[in-house]
């Protein structure tokens, strides 16, 4: 779900879905398997989690947004 | 040897396997580059080879080849799991097409043992070329910290691709973890990776006898309250399963949306497939199939009875699905099911929809027992998608402001008539309701009940 690149981390969509609701804000820091969002698909509901520790330095999606896989979620530094 | 041990010695690696003092060698130490051993694991026989990574970078030729076949021999003859410790560059390019020839006939060997004997392999260097293909014939790689597995090396990359790409990249932990699923265990460190050796033999090779009595787990609590809500499916597998450290999960990374876990139930090994709602909703794709259907053949060739914890919203559309070969990909698990001998107990949690109800061990591929826990729902789809389909044209002369009203009216009666599991319960596809209370020792039952078998076929690398 992130990519290594340097000490930046991209979380992307793992699917198809809707954006419900974002539980972190710029520059808070986050710890490993924080929920990040929440996503609605296939009538579920689905939290991300972070699978890295550090600051959330973008928010790429709002709530009520239609992400595809791959789509960028965050960036955490 | 002298004094100091090089930390590559065949016959070290060896012994970091098997119990202190009980490793013997099956063969010479020579130049072949490639030393068979025996020995035990938590008491129990395995065999063993390694390449000598001390030689030529262990490199093969015939005479390392016919090492392998010692192995497998006694293997064979003793019917214990027999595992390989690769560090080897491939062929031995001043033998030519000979160590090829030796290489086939490995591959050969290792073909005929699938399914007969457990085979593990332990990757602790760069396994290229026929270092590659020898360990992916076996039902289980584990990779450990220097371990790369890769068909050419970057050099040859390079020059026929022009990718510049470093062994890591192209054939270490991130890549064969997540992407290829070409390794089950990535291991942190040697010690890990010699543990789960030794796990993983002594699961498949001593599997041990099942008591029915067990301690129960209140599994329910391990739900999220929400029907809609996803969650983590790893501690309800814990809660089922004997709570030990003897429990090793197979790719977990890869196609992480449904698990594949070998453990213990009562004692007894068995094999744990389950949907996990917190990767992709739990729904079934191309690769998720795949890695479940290797491993429903895996433990029906080696006698590893398997508990099915179903928890699925469907298969995942999309046209990348398709195109990845998602209906090819998916009858791999229909057809793993359908064939297996081994007991096979199905347990629906919270749902189980359309095509994915099917594929996870229904009651008409054959399983050998499925139980529901209350609450749970088996039908095509989720009741108001269903009725959005069937009421389609009702639904549209209804004014906006009355039709969610129309559709929860529809949805409730929709469950009655073929959705809730009293439907499934009546119709046979569910033999029992039981309670997260119960789980444990119901599985254990119904494991028991059933005649002790085991397939008659190989474990192919699907």
């Amino acid at each position: 779900m992130a990519n290594r690149s340097s000490d930046v981390h991209d979380v992307r969509a793992e699917m198809v879905a809707n954006v419900l609701s974002i539980q972190v804000s710029l520059g808070e820091v986050v710890t490993v398997g924080q929920q990040l969002l929440l996503l609605e698909s296939m009538k579920m509901e689905i939290p991300v989690l972070s699978d890295v520790a550090g600051t959330i330095s973008e928010i790429a999606v709002s709530p009520g947004v239609v992400i595809q896989e791959g789509d960028l979620l965050f960036r955490v530094s | 040897m002298t004094d100091t041990i090089n930390p590559r010695d065949p016959q070290f690696r060896m012994e970091r396997v098997v119990d202190a003092d009980s490793l013997h060698l099956l063969t010479q130490r020579d130049k072949s580059g490639m030393l068979a051993a025996q020995g035990k694991v938590n008491g129990a026989k395995v065999a063993l080879f390694s390449t000598d990574a001390t030689i030529q970078g262990g490199a093969m030729g015939q005479a390392g080849c016919d090492v392998i076949l010692a192995a497998y021999e006694y293997a064979l003859r003793e019917k214990c799991p027999v595992i390989g410790l690769w560090h080897s560059g491939g062929a031995r390019l001043t033998e030519g097409v000979a160590s090829l020839d030796a290489f086939g006939k490995v591959f050969a060997a290792m073909t005929h043992a699938s399914g007969k004997i457990p085979q593990i392999s332990l990757v602790l260097g760069p396994a290229a070329g026929g270092g590659a293909y020898g360990p992916a014939l076996t039902d289980i790689v584990i990779l450990g910290p220097d371990g790369r597995v890769f068909v050419t090396g970057p050099e040859v990359v390079k020059s026929v691709t022009g990718e510049s790409v470093d062994m890591a990249r192209l054939g270490g932990p991130e890549p064969h973890g997540r992407r290829s699923g070409v390794v089950h265990v990535v291991a942190e460190d040697d010690d890990d990776a010699y543990a789960a050796t030794r796990r993983l033999a002594s699961l498949l090779g001593n599997q041990g006898t099942m008591t029915p009595d067990l301690p129960e787990v209140d599994l329910a609590g391990l739900l999220p309250e929400s029907s809609k809500r996803a969650y983590d499916v790893h501690p309800l597998i814990d809660g089922v399963l004997d709570a030990h450290d003897d429990t090793q999960e197979l790719h977990p990374k890869w196609a992480p949306n449904i698990v594949t876990t070998l453990g213990r139930l009562g004692g007894r090994t068995v094999g744990v497939i389950a949907n996990n709602p917190l990767r992709l909703g739990g729904c079934l794709d191309s690769s998720s199939a795949e890695k479940a259907a290797r491993f429903v053949r895996m433990c029906d060739a080696l006698g590893v009875p398997l508990l099915v914890l179903v928890d699925v919203p469907g298969f995942l559309p999309g046209v990348g699905q398709e195109w990845d070969g998602v209906v090819r990909r998916g009858a791999k698990l229909l057809h793993a099911f359908a064939e297996a001998v081994v007991p096979r107990v199905t347990l629906v949690t919270r749902k189980a929809y359309g095509g994915a109800y099917i594929a996870m061990n229904s009651r008409a591929l054959g399983a050998t027992k499925v139980f529901a826990w209350p609450g749970a729902e088996v039908a095509v789809m989720g009741a108001v998608a269903a009725i959005r389909i069937l009421h389609r044209r009702l639904l549209a002369d209804v004014p906006a402001e009355q039709r969610e009203s129309m559709e929860l009216e529809l949805a409730a009666e929709h469950e009655k008539i073929s959705g809730g599991v009293a439907r499934a319960l009546e119709i046979g596809v569910v033999d029992e309701i039981i309670e997260p209370t119960e789980t444990r020792s119901a599985l254990a039952r119904a494991i028991l009940a059933a005649p002790a078998r085991r397939g008659a076929h190989g474990n192919i690398p699907l």
